[in-house]
């Protein structure tokens, strides 16, 4: 029998680590190709300047499990992987809205340089996976940007984060790291730095 | 530093802060500035336990990830750190073994900081005395304590002082030369220390030579060049041993006749600038006036350098397109002395060409090009930039690069992933070496220095004491370390002096032969070209520079210990009467520059009643040139602004959002947004530093040649900030400058 994979991708970002210092944001958008004004991935500040207080996340489309964006579209574009990852077809999306309606986190985007400032096709982050076209393909590429899950790549805005805040991969892997690091904590160096 | 214990760099290295058990931040803002550097403070923090204290005027990303934040007035660390030591004296929580064994002069740091009681430096900096003394308290706890500051500290008329007091107060807590100690100032960008070890500096010769003929006559002998030949480049001898025009001053020496009698009797008259963002020094609109005024102006840059754009002369101006990084070869040399290869990704695109090839060509032309490449002792045979980095490696023995080789440094680089990045240290085929061989490194087979002044190592494996540096006694007091304090496996158990081919026979219990005596003749450490000084003191466990003590007076200085100085334009007038600014200068680096005249001109506060904090935005580099030309960078930070309080914006009049003129000290204004927060006091406005191509309201776009504008323009912070420049080094006083700011 062949095994069964439970396996469900998650992004988590420690807030007592992030700096806010946008290299995820700026590394998503240059991977992809994204347009200005676009943002698959932003980082939120709150509290900015109050002592004690100040808190940086850096937040994208979450995967979620129960995705609202899937459950409220018309035109049925959205699609779960089973790895968890949430992906659409821009060839079906009609660029509506309701998504971003739906979406707890803001993470659905729209183009606004078209005529009349409509809204064009929908765009997020596809956790570096691409879309429903060919893996790795040209049309892929152009409509989604890279597919560097295909290629068992990091996804580019962990890959890049300088103080390793912002996780990516398995929940349970993620969570193995988070239990790892809290039970590290003040004992002294365990790992390399850029395994952190 | 170079003043206090014998080098001008970086003590320990960015991983090693992971060891550190207190981490304290004066003046820096890793978290915009080194976000990767931060990542190894928070490394600290998280796995250590490490405290992390930031003293800042602004609540800064960095602050935000604090144990104890203590927000002080700017220009006032000197009061705050004296406030830190008596603190500790009271305490007794000094460490009386390594000030007995390693420090000179402790004393009068003592007697000084009496004055600066936690009710005084509350006053004076504004800082609560109960945040001091919590910050204190929790610093001197921890062993080992790492410091940490960048241009925050340097950037004032007071900077050396500042940078002397710190380190000073790393060595009253036995701090000095020890993993997860030192001084680690974090360089403002790419390769800063390692185009200071090439002597792009006003006052001295490659590897921090001074320009004593003497010096002169040994680089004139490294170069292959004959010494009357150079001397005969100079309008007149004296010339040749003066320093020059500094970075921060140049501009004076076109527009101040009054200066000409430094400067052999002639205004400058020619500029070329290679890549280099000079509007990020302070009154950029005296730096237009003096670009206006020069005769010739010639930019070097990958960029178009947006002084180009500022100056509104009409001719003799050229830009000349450079290749980027990525387009040439070299070494490059991070914050922590280690050397990297850089290897050319690709050729240079359309007409840009590298640097060292544009001055190849000017050198044929001006005549000289034999002699310009004459020290690589290849003729035009050579191979760059192999040979030029193995004639580095021979020439610079002062720190040590003799074991720097072009082929050390690139197998390091290849290398990259077998070294551990908090101890530096190699496996396999590096075993036992530090990446980038960290200066000093002082053989082909020593593996460098991760940590300067430790004695818990062998000097061959990266051990030494403190410099012998100015002189072995003082006013009949020893200046050499104590009995007893050495690294390990000396042969000479206490302090002794540099070594010379006097003293190396005594000193290493070895006899020359006769061969070697004549080869040594009138040779010490610094100018031995046949590596034998070196090679025996290694062989007995001595450090080449000796071993001496730290010293805390430095009596060639202005001050002889540091001292606390109000700014020129200080916040606080009633303060200045009680602590000046040092008498004028006439011949500063050629200049005449004030100091207490422009102190007590006028009271500034009263037409200027707001205090500027200035930094940098993480999204920009220097004056924003490259990073403002990409898209993404200029989408997330792509307007200018000055952020201020609501109680302030409210008091004056100026909602969020508003456009506001700001007026400074000197001539200069910018208009720019309003932005509400609370990163700074309810006195005080942020301003970045990274804005350039707006002037005084008036978009600089179409002075652009054709489509080589950035995204992002915006109004130099620098044409507002004050006129100053420190005492000793003439950095510019970017930090405390005063403006009016009205609702545009």
């Amino acid at each position: 029998m062949s095994k069964v994979d439970f396996s469900r991708m998650k992004f988590y970002c420690d807030e007592t680590l992030c700096i806010d210092c946008n290299g995820c944001v700026v590394a998503c958008k240059e991977a992809h190709e994204v347009p200005v004004g676009v943002n698959r991935r932003k980082v939120v500040t709150i509290n900015e300047g109050i002592v004690g207080k100040e808190v940086s996340v850096s937040m994208a489309c979450m995967h979620c499990t129960d995705a609202p964006c899937q459950q409220v579209c018309p035109v049925d574009c959205f699609y779960i992987r089973t790895d968890g990852i949430v992906l659409h077809d821009k060839n079906k999306c009609i660029g509506c809205g309701y998504c971003l309606f739906a979406c707890p986190f803001g993470a659905p985007q729209f183009p606004k340089d078209g005529a009349f400032g409509t809204k064009g096709k929908m765009d997020k982050c596809t956790m570096c996976a691409g879309g429903p076209e060919e893996t790795n393909s040209e049309k892929e590429r152009h409509l989604y940007g890279q597919n560097r899950i295909a290629e068992g790549k990091v996804p580019m805005c962990a890959s890049m984060c300088s103080t390793k805040a912002l996780l990516v991969g398995d929940a349970h892997e993620v969570a193995l790291i988070k239990t790892y690091r809290a039970t590290k904590k003040g004992q002294g160096i365990v790992t390399d730095s850029y395994g952190w | 530093m170079a003043n206090t214990w014998g080098y001008g760099a970086m003590t320990n290295h960015i991983g090693d802060m992971q060891n550190s058990k207190a981490i304290i931040i004066f003046g820096a803002n890793p978290a915009a500035n080194h976000p990767i550097a931060m990542q190894h403070i928070l490394k600290a923090k998280e796995q250590n336990g490490a405290k992390i204290i930031v003293v800042d005027p602004r609540y800064s990303k960095t602050a935000a990830k604090s144990d104890i934040y203590c927000r002080i007035r700017t220009g006032t660390d000197i009061a705050f750190m004296y406030g830190m030591i008596r603190l500790i004296l009271k305490n007794k929580w000094y460490d009386q073994s390594f000030i007995q064994d390693r420090v000179y002069g402790m004393d009068e740091i003592f007697k000084e900081c009496e004055h600066y009681t936690p009710e005084v430096v509350e006053d004076i900096t504004g800082c609560p005395k109960e945040i001091l003394i919590q910050a204190t308290t929790a610093y001197a706890a921890a062993d080992p304590g790492c410091l940490i500051w960048n241009q925050g500290w340097t950037q004032h008329t007071v900077g050396s002082s500042n940078t002397r007091l710190g380190s000073i107060l790393q060595l009253t807590l036995g701090n000095m030369g020890k993993a997860g100690g030192g001084c680690n100032i974090l360089r403002g960008h790419d390769n800063v220390q390692g185009s200071t070890d090439m002597g792009c500096l006003a006052d001295t010769l490659p590897g921090y030579y001074g320009l004593a003929e003497g010096s002169w006559k040994y680089f004139a002998k490294q170069w292959n060049v004959d010494f009357d030949w150079l001397k005969a480049r100079f309008k007149t001898p004296d010339m040749m041993q003066k320093k020059g025009f500094s970075l921060s001053l140049w501009i004076h020496g076109v527009l101040d006749e009054a200066n000409n009698k430094n400067n052999a009797d002639a205004p400058l008259k020619a500029l070329v600038c290679i890549g280099n963002g000079i509007s990020t020094i302070t009154q950029t609109h005296k730096m237009k006036e003096a670009l206006d005024k020069l005769d010739l102006v010639v930019f070097i840059d990958p960029y178009v350098n947006d002084a180009a754009v500022i100056t509104t002369r009409n001719d003799n101006m050229f830009l000349l397109p450079a290749a980027s990084q990525v387009e040439t070869e070299g070494t490059v040399v991070n914050t922590s002395r280690c050397a990297q290869w850089r290897y050319k990704v690709v050729d240079p695109l359309y007409e840009a060409r590298a640097d060292h090839e544009i001055l190849f060509d000017f050198a044929k032309r001006f005549g000289f090009y034999d002699q310009y490449i004459a020290g690589m002792g290849k003729g035009d045979k050579f191979v760059w930039p192999d040979d030029a980095t193995n004639e580095i490696a021979k020439a610079l023995k002062t720190i040590g690069m003799q074991g720097r080789t072009a082929e050390r440094i690139k197998k390091h680089t290849t290398n990259w992933h077998l070294f551990n990045d908090t101890s530096l240290k190699g496996r396999g085929v590096v075993e036992k070496e530090y990446y980038g061989l960290p200066w000093p490194c002082w053989t082909t087979s020593h593996p460098g220095s991760p940590v300067l002044y430790n004695l818990s190592l062998p000097v061959s494996q990266g051990g030494m004491g403190f410099r012998t540096r100015f002189g072995v006694e003082r006013n009949g007091e020893s200046l050499l370390a104590a009995n007893g304090s050495a690294p390990v496996g000396s042969r000479i158990k206490g302090g002794y002096d540099e070594i010379t081919a006097k003293n190396i026979e005594e000193l290493a219990g070895i006899t020359l032969s006769e061969d070697e005596k004549k080869l040594l003749e009138g040779k010490n450490w610094k100018n031995d070209d046949s590596g034998l000084l070196n090679k025996y003191a290694l062989e007995a466990g001595l450090a080449p520079y000796g071993n001496a003590r730290a010293r805390t007076i430095v009596w060639e200085f202005i001050d002889n210990i540091p001292k606390h100085r109000e700014p020129l334009h200080s916040f606080r007038h009633d303060l200045t009467a009680k602590y000046p600014a040092s008498n004028d200068n006439p011949n500063h680096f050629r200049t005449n520059v004030r100091y207490i005249s422009e102190q007590t001109k006028q009271e500034w506060v009263k037409d200027y009643p707001i205090n500027i904090v200035s930094g940098r935005l993480v999204e920009h580099m220097g004056t924003g040139t490259e990073t403002r030309a990409s898209k993404y960078l200029a989408e997330l930070a792509g307007e200018m602004y000055g952020e201020i309080h609501p109680k302030l914006g409210g008091k004056l009049g100026i909602n969020d959002g508003d456009m506001m003129w700001v007026y400074g000290t000197g001539e200069g204004k910018i208009k720019i947004k309003c932005k509400y927060g609370y990163t700074v006091d309810e006195n005080s406005v942020f301003l970045p530093q990274n804005f350039s191509g707006v002037w005084s309201g008036e978009s600089l776009e179409k002075r652009y040649p054709g489509v080589t504008a950035p995204y992002a323009l915006g109004e130099n912070s620098n044409q507002i900030t004050s006129y100053g420049y420190d005492q000793q080094t003439s950095c510019p006083e970017t930090k405390c400058s005063l403006v009016r700011l009205e609702k545009a």
